[in-house]
């Protein structure tokens, strides 16, 4: 996390990331798609239902390797068919070629990027960067700490192998000591049982919370430029709220509180048949003017913050990967007026710098500024005009 | 169910072996001399009736005792703790460890519902509490449950006055570094040695 140290829009040269061609099979109700895509990007309209949203978890498929609206990979195979294929080919992506391919009753996703297969996921994780936009990343505001955690994780993930690595192996250590509490807290030793997980959990947590840390307070400051820049008046605030009191020690600090903790909380614990310590138990507290926005804010103020998190999700990604993500917006007008829409397109402009996809239901109300992107349509699944 | 899809069926049913590797094998079997066939069947059932557990240490041996624990020139001060009989296979060959072995039968579990007290626990520190074993070197799978075993070990042998080591972490010999994951050069690196 040692780029994001400074303002970022403005900064990087580098060519955005750009997919060439995409090749969808089977997946949703898309049976085939072969398309070349043009470097500025494309407007694809069509009625809801058709697959507009469809197109765009494909190609986010290719950054987050699975489903964007969190369903289970089996269930992305088109009815009836036995499995699911993506290609793509890209520039300025950590690959140039990605196939995934999905079976309805295989265990795991075959990978393969620039030719060769992939065995492990975290080395193609983020492989053809992308950032969707979309009135549901309103749970990010109002929703609850899982979804803000998700967030971060997600984020944070693909800027930083260690992040990754860290979050995969507390993960790890976490479901067993909790699996330790839940079944053997009569046994004569739980207490040594779940110690063993916690040198686990406190080394891969203190990761964890410096590298959560120390993003918030880059992306604290960015966000409220953004909030402020789409003329939300308030002023806003961002902070991590943790079961820690003070997160403001070296990692090394971390390592030490998050053992302690972890050893005082043993016996209460048991009790609860659950950790009370964490990461895992972590949230992100966004507020206007000092208040809560996820319970004070009105319905327009928590779609500015969640607009505003994804375009920092944008300018982090490109910070760490050298190249502007690309940006998959999911109708994000929909119930917004005129003028706020107006405002946040230019936003868009100005800081989401990458190839866009535009998904609208119609394609008479493309918005000024995406007027010379290419139009394709999609009706039942299948894409016409590209 | 025919006989052919009832040997396919159990050859299946074998770690890396598939349904068209099973059937593969089953019609081998059936071009070679039937004798081939008796072979395998017997020994098979031999296996399962001389091989066993060894007393002491729970290595695969046909005797009561193990050869490692009978051998005379091993060093009997040391013990090396693997999870799986078949880890001693993969120590022996190094030719490096002279000392003595202990198969726990496993590692901590909790999600499969295996504890300390499923693995031979007990049975080590017995051994070690009987006297003349100074070391006991933890060689469980440097995973994230191996670990956690590792731990469990040391805190209910330490007790005992027993030193208690664990094998390194770190780079494989003949590698190359420009190959290696981030946790392994990163572990490699916290276990980084001065040179004497």
């Amino acid at each position: 996390m040692t780029a994001v140290s400074q303002e970022t829009s403005g900064t990087t040269q580098a060519l955005p990331v750009c997919v060439q061609q995409v090749t969808i099979r089977d997946f949703r109700n898309i049976e085939r798609a072969e398309v070349e895509v043009p470097a500025a990007g494309v407007v694809l309209s069509g009625l809801n239902g058709h697959g507009k949203t469809n197109v765009l978890e494909a190609l986010h498929y290719g950054h987050a390797l699975r489903s964007l609206r969190g369903v289970r990979d089996q269930e992305l195979v088109r009815f009836g068919q036995e499995a699911f294929h993506l290609a793509f080919t890209a520039t300025g992506g950590a690959v140039d070629s990605l196939g995934i391919g999905v079976a309805r009753t295989g265990r795991r996703k075959r990978l393969v990027s620039d030719g060769v297969e992939v065995t492990r996921l975290g080395d193609a994780f983020a492989a053809i960067p992308s950032v969707v936009v979309s009135p549901r990343d309103v749970v990010l505001v109002a929703g609850t700490p899982q979804d803000r955690r998700r967030y971060l994780d997600l984020l944070l993930a693909a800027t930083s192998r260690r992040y990754l690595s860290a979050l995969q192996r507390y993960r790890a250590a976490l479901v067993r000591r909790n699996a330790v509490l839940r079944d053997q807290s009569r046994a004569a030793d739980a207490a040594a049982q779940a110690a063993v997980w916690e040198p686990a959990l406190a080394e891969t947590g203190a990761t964890l919370w410096a590298e959560r840390v120390r993003w918030v307070d880059w992306a604290a400051r960015v966000t409220a430029d953004r909030c402020a820049e789409m003329g939300e008046p308030q002023r806003f605030a961002m902070r991590l709220q943790s079961s820690m009191r003070d997160l403001t020690g070296t990692e090394a600090e971390l390592h030490i509180a998050l053992a302690g903790a972890l050893e005082r909380e043993r016996q209460s614990d048991l009790r609860r048949g659950m950790t009370q310590h964490g990461p895992h138990r972590d949230d992100l507290l966004l507020m206007l003017a000092g208040k809560m926005a996820r319970s004070f804010g009105s319905g327009g103020q928590q779609r500015t913050i969640a607009l505003a998190l994804r375009l920092v999700e944008a300018a982090t990604l490109r910070e760490h990967r050298g190249h502007d993500p690309i940006l998959l917006l999911d109708d994000p007008f929909a119930e917004l007026d005129r003028e706020r829409s107006a405002r946040i397109l230019a936003l868009v402009a100005q800081h989401g710098r990458g190839q866009r996809f535009l998904a609208i239901p119609r394609d008479d109300e493309v918005p000024s500024g995406f007027g010379d992107l290419t139009r394709w349509r999609i009706e039942g699944g299948v894409i016409r005009g590209a | 169910m025919s006989a052919i899809d009832d040997l396919a069926g159990e050859l299946a049913k074998l770690p890396g072996i598939g349904r068209k590797t099973a059937l593969r094998l089953t019609y081998h079997l059936l071009k070679q001399p039937p004798e081939r066939s008796r072979k395998l069947a017997h020994a098979l059932e031999v296996l399962r009736d001389r091989v066993h557990p060894c007393g002491v240490c729970g290595n695969l041996t046909e005797d009561p005792e193990c050869a490692i624990c009978r051998d005379p020139r091993r060093d009997r001060t040391v013990i090396c703790t693997v999870e799986e009989a078949a880890d001693i296979g993969a120590i022996e060959r190094a030719g490096e460890f002279r000392g003595l072995y202990h198969v726990l039968g496993g590692r901590i579990s909790p999600l499969d519902g295996v504890g300390p007290e499923h693995l031979t626990v007990r049975e080590l520190e017995a051994r070690v509490s009987a006297g003349g074993v100074s070391e006991v070197i933890v060689a469980t799978n440097p995973s994230v449950e191996g670990e956690a075993t590792a731990l469990y070990l040391q805190q209910s042998l330490v007790r005992l006055g027993v030193r208690v080591s664990r094998i390194a972490r770190g780079l494989p010999v003949g590698g190359d570094l420009e190959y290696a994951d981030g946790g392994t050069i990163a572990q490699a690196l916290s276990a980084r040695r001065e040179m004497i």
